[in-house]
């Protein structure tokens, strides 16, 4: 479950900008949910907050029974890596490692043994249906191939959370429908709760719930 | 210039410290040319100025090498039709024994005919020593100084000062100070002037004079009153305008300025490197801003030309900022320089202002900016070669090149194998030579990223032993980016190559004078007239090594008379010793000729050459050189080559016997003095001190003095390689922290994905630091590696085309020991920085970093 209770962030720059203010939510278990809202809503800067990547100026966060404020930077590190899995808009794979390697990797920073990183991200890949390309850098990918990658590195821990930031906003229809087919077929077999931050209203009617945002505040919380 | 101010300066702005960092390399590699330089000038500057403002009224000036020559050549120059004034001149530094004044020039000349030529414009004192010369000729303790010293040391009419003379301590009387302006100037103002005569008792010159200055008569061109003057004396003597002089200290020092050069130029070199990374590291990152600017309408000229200007900018702040670095750099340097060639060669020199050459100056703003426009070149094909469409895709700007390059390989083993071949095969060809370097350097230039590829891929499990997910992903992240790695890794191989070479040189140089040192200055005591070996100004008559042979516990005695001279245009250092007594005592092997050399040249059938003199000369075993001496041109053979570093330029060893007939000269600058078996040398030393108190100017010092002088003298000479060899190191770990810093960051977004993956700060850290050490690491290896070849060549560049000193090749393994913790330290201080600011930024930022 994730709890968050008056949750604010404002950045401070030249201007003081407020990117959620006094915000109140919860998902339970196993939920599929889209934030949907226009541009500068503040749904990124909601999934960064839960996915323990920022910190809020103001209330709390509870990650799977953690509350994240009273943590340390590598209190937050220990929940990402236990607990998420990300899914990035520009699937930011390191370019330099080929496919095996960056779905290992996560794997790798847990101190896992090579044979068993390389067995369990071969399964994934596989199961991304991207068994072939192990031996391929992201460069020799297409955008859909490279999330396919990114979300198999998400679920290299099986994490209980996956969070998916636009993960068909830089894919063609076709290929974000069949990207949206998987994270739901993976959303089912595993039984993750997904969040997934998209403008793309087919996406968001895809999923049990959505939530919209606007300036920092939901103002709409549907369930299917 | 639009470009320039809405797409470059912001990008500067927001990199600040990596603008700077680009920046430094050409600061170095400008401050260093430019320092060395203008250091050297104003050596050279302050000499001629010294030279011209002594010279006064003369035209030209008659020398025979340090050796002086006898009175009766004044009586031949005065004879000649041409001549319309010939004055003698004997001119000596003496230490002052006052502290920070140095020494005082002594410029002794007979005042009868000497006002003809100089202004003796005196402020204060007996007028009538002046008006009357015979009045100062008659009073031979007389000496006139400069206010500027008289000021400086409280001294006026009438002072006494104590001088140290052949003779024993005698006082001068100080009867006349001379105005500022003119001759005053030179040598800094501590100047002072005192009759001729008197100072050939002073310095024990006997009968010689060390010069005349001359004026030639109206009518009388300046060419041909040198030709008459060199048909009448012949080729012993040099006939020169004063303002040709400063050639002399030029050549001497010639092999300094070719190390500084050397030396500048491989700080630039590597400044390439920097700006050359830096360059690639910011057109990657503006892919996007590039592809923006294309779509806009930019064509690739506008885009080449943009990163040209660029770095043609960094090139010329840098440039500005190494200039003055530069100049700052050279008053010290000018200050350290004099004191070498006063130590070293003998030469004395006072520098007291910097000279600023407009050429030089230019010279150094244009290198730093070509420099910088051609380390710019291939980033900027790059950046005009970025396909819009590609660059403006978010996520797709992450290229990285495929590998290693076969073609580069295949080039770097042609041009080895072409090296090897012209090392191997084009011995006699100065040009084959250097063509034959620079493939080697060029061949490893093009290895170095596979070599540390395949270093980096050695390294790679026991990093991992060490910490198997950070070593790994330090491992992983180096061999993944072939290009940054070896860039960073190219760029402190290169400083390294040059510290291994220059502290090979260094190493050697120092085991073959301790070599030397020990098997021919084996004498138990070397009696001196002067404290230091190389300041050859006060002599002793001959007849001293009788006295000093008869004092109890002597076993032997021999007289050592040593002067610089020109052989062809070059110094050389003429070395009169009995060569039989020598041979007895100190032979050394021949490098070529017969054992029995010291013998025939003994016999007077030839003489001995060091063997780097014969290189340079390209002279061998049993040639007949024409030796110029004072009375003619000498056809002498050479009857052996022996190492010898008597004088850096080299020396030519002869027989006593005939050097006293050739150049009417039996004076001795060092008696080396062995003791009989079972004596104590410092009881003898004593006993001479003794019998000599008062008396007679003299030193005695032992041999382990003498060795620790000559040790002490090859430090100061090394010093300069020493600080060269500084300045390598810091070019290589300011290499290490710009690379190092761009590097990472560079992969900001990369460190980014690894937390937001899981990694912990201390993994990030970790991997950062074990990447810079494993980068200082690879970085050594190769260094130590290139280096060992171009020791290789920079020895034989030496012995052809420097010294030519034929050194043993040593790898300084002492200098490589120090490297290894000081580079590694380095690296991993460079990657403190980095590392917590990867590790302590914002991961959200970090992960939207383009």
């Amino acid at each position: 479950m994730i709890i968050l209770s008056g949750v604010s962030k404002t950045f401070d720059g030249k201007r003081k900008v407020t990117a959620l203010d006094h915000l109140d939510l919860k998902i339970e278990r196993g939920d599929m949910v889209s934030i949907v809202g226009a541009s500068g809503s503040g749904k990124s800067t909601l999934l960064n907050l839960i996915g323990a990547l920022d910190r809020p100026s103001a209330g709390w966060i509870d990650v799977d029974g953690e509350r994240l404020d009273g943590l340390t930077d590598d209190g937050l590190t220990k929940v990402r890596r236990d607990k998420i899995g990300f899914i990035f808009q520009f699937f930011n794979l390191l370019p330099t490692l080929n496919c095996l390697e960056n779905v290992a990797l996560p794997l790798h920073l847990r101190g896992w043994p090579r044979k068993k990183a390389g067995d369990r991200a071969r399964e994934l890949l596989d199961l991304v249906q991207l068994g072939k390309r192990l031996d391929h850098v992201p460069d020799e990918l297409s955008g859909g191939e490279r999330q396919r990658v990114a979300i198999a590195r998400a679920l290299a821990i099986f994490p209980p959370i996956l969070l998916a930031d636009e993960p068909t906003g830089n894919l063609d229809s076709s290929t974000g429908a069949e990207i949206l087919k998987l994270v739901q077929d993976l959303h089912a077999r595993l039984n993750a709760t997904v969040l997934i931050v998209t403008h793309d209203q087919q996406v968001a009617r895809s999923c049990a719930r959505t939530v919209t945002l606007r300036d920092g505040r939901i103002v709409g919380d549907e369930r299917r | 210039m639009t470009l320039l101010r809405l797409i470059t300066w912001p990008y500067v702005r927001r990199h600040k410290l990596r603008t700077v960092l680009t920046t430094v390399g050409i600061v170095l590699g400008v401050a260093v040319f430019i320092g060395m330089h203008t250091a050297n000038q104003s050596v050279l500057y302050a000499f001629y100025k010294t030279v011209d403002r002594i010279a006064g009224k003369a035209e030209l000036q008659i020398t025979a090498g340090e050796g002086g020559f006898p009175e009766a050549v004044l009586e031949r120059v005065q004879g000649m039709p041409e001549v319309r004034v010939a004055v003698p001149v004997i001119e000596a530094p003496v230490d002052t024994g006052l502290k920070g004044e140095g020494n005082l020039l002594i410029l002794a000349v007979d005042m009868t005919g000497d006002r003809s030529l100089r202004d003796y414009d005196l402020e204060s004192g007996d007028d009538a020593v002046i008006d009357d010369p015979l009045v100062f000729l008659a009073q031979p303790d007389s000496l006139m100084v400069t206010r500027e010293f008289a000021e400086r040391t409280g001294i006026s009419i009438g002072t006494k000062v104590p001088m140290r003379t052949m003779d024993g301590e005698k006082q001068f009387t100080v009867r006349g100070i001379m105005k500022s302006g003119g001759l005053t100037q030179a040598f800094g103002g501590n100047l002072a002037v005192m009759d001729i005569y008197a100072a050939q008792m002073v310095f024990g010159r006997g009968r010689t004079f060390d010069r005349v200055d001359l004026a030639l008569n109206p009518g009388v061109s300046l060419a041909q009153g040198r030709a008459a003057i060199e048909q009448a004396l012949g080729p012993g003597f040099q006939v020169e305008p004063p303002a040709t002089r400063g050639q002399q200290i030029d050549s001497v020092i010639r092999v300094y300025s070719f190390t500084a050069n050397i030396n500048s130029a491989f700080a630039l070199f590597i400044g390439m490197f920097i700006i050359y990374n830096s360059f690639s590291i910011a057109v990657a990152q503006r892919r996007r801003e590039i592809g923006i600017l294309r779509a806009l309408g930019a064509s690739r000229g506008q885009i080449r030309s943009l990163f040209l200007i660029e770095s043609g900018l960094s090139g010329l702040v840098g440039s500005v900022v190494g200039l003055g670095c530069g100049v700052l750099l050279s008053r010290g340097l000018a200050v350290y320089i004099s004191g070498l060639i006063a130590g070293v060669y003998g030469i004395a020199e006072r520098t007291t202002e910097v000279a600023r050459d407009p050429t030089l100056m230019i010279f150094g703003l244009m290198m730093g900016v070509v420099t910088s426009v051609v380390a710019g070149f291939i980033p900027a094909r790059n950046a005009a070669r970025v396909d819009p469409i590609q660059a403006l895709q978010k996520g797709r700007g992450q290229k990285v090149t495929s590998g290693e390059n076969r073609i580069r390989r295949i080039a770097a083993l042609v041009l080895g194998v072409a090296s090897a071949g012209l090392l191997t095969f084009g011995q006699g060809s100065m040009a084959v030579f250097y063509v034959g370097f620079a493939m080697a350097v060029v061949a490893m230039l093009l290895l170095s990223p596979t070599g540390a590829l395949w270093l980096t891929r050695l390294l790679r499990p026991v990093l991992k032993w060490l910490r198997p997910v950070e070593g790994a992903l330090a491992a992983d992240s180096l061999i993944q980016s072939p290009r940054r790695t070896s860039a960073t890794v190219t760029a402190l191989m290169l400083s390294l190559a040059l510290v291994v070479s220059l502290g090979g040189i260094a190493t050697a140089t120092v085991g073959s004078v301790m070599d030397w040192t020990t098997a021919a200055l084996n004498p138990d005591l070397f009696v001196t007239a002067s404290q230091s070996l190389t300041e050859r100004n006060f002599r002793f008559p001959a007849a001293l090594g009788d006295r000093l042979a008869v004092i109890e516990g002597v076993d032997l005695v021999q007289r050592v008379r040593s002067h610089r001279m020109f052989y062809k245009g070059t110094p050389v250092m003429l070395v009169a010793v009995e060569a039989k007594s020598l041979g007895d005592r100190a032979r050394r092997p021949p490098v070529e000729g017969p054992p029995e050399m010291y013998e025939l040249a003994a016999e007077g059938k030839g003489v001995i050459l060091s063997d780097n003199f014969a290189r340079l000369q390209g002279l061998h075993y049993r040639d007949v050189m024409d030796l110029p001496t004072p009375s003619g041109v000498r056809k002498v053979p050479i009857v052996g080559l022996v190492v010898d570093w008597s004088d850096q330029q080299g020396a030519i060893l002869m027989d006593r016997a005939n050097y006293v007939k050739w150049w009417s000269d039996d004076t001795v600058n060092v008696f080396r003095i062995y003791v009989k078996q079972g004596v104590a040398p410092m009881d003898v030393r004593q006993r001479i001190i003794d019998r000599f108190a008062g008396t007679q100017r003299l030193f005695v010092l032992t041999n382990r003095e003498v060795k620790a002088w000559i040790s002490g003298l090859t430090e100061q000479w090394l010093g300069l390689a020493y600080a060269q060899i500084a300045i390598a190191v810091l070019v290589a770990i300011l290499g290490i922290v710009n690379t190092l810093t761009v590097s990472i960051i560079d992969r900001r977004r990369e460190l980014g994905v690894l937390q937001a993956v899981g990694g912990l700060r201390n993994q990030i850290r970790h991997t950062i630091w074990m990447e810079a050490i494993t980068i200082g690491v690879v970085g050594l290896a190769l260094g130590f590696a290139v280096g060992s070849v171009t020791l290789h060549y920079i020895l034989e560049m030496a012995k052809r085309d420097l010294t030519g000193m034929a050194l043993p090749y040593t790898f300084p393994w002492k200098i490589a020991a120090w490297l290894v913790p000081l580079i590694l330290g380095a690296a991993f201080v460079a990657a403190l920085w980095p590392a917590e600011s990867a590790v302590r930024g914002s991961l959200v930022e970090a992960l939207e970093y383009e």
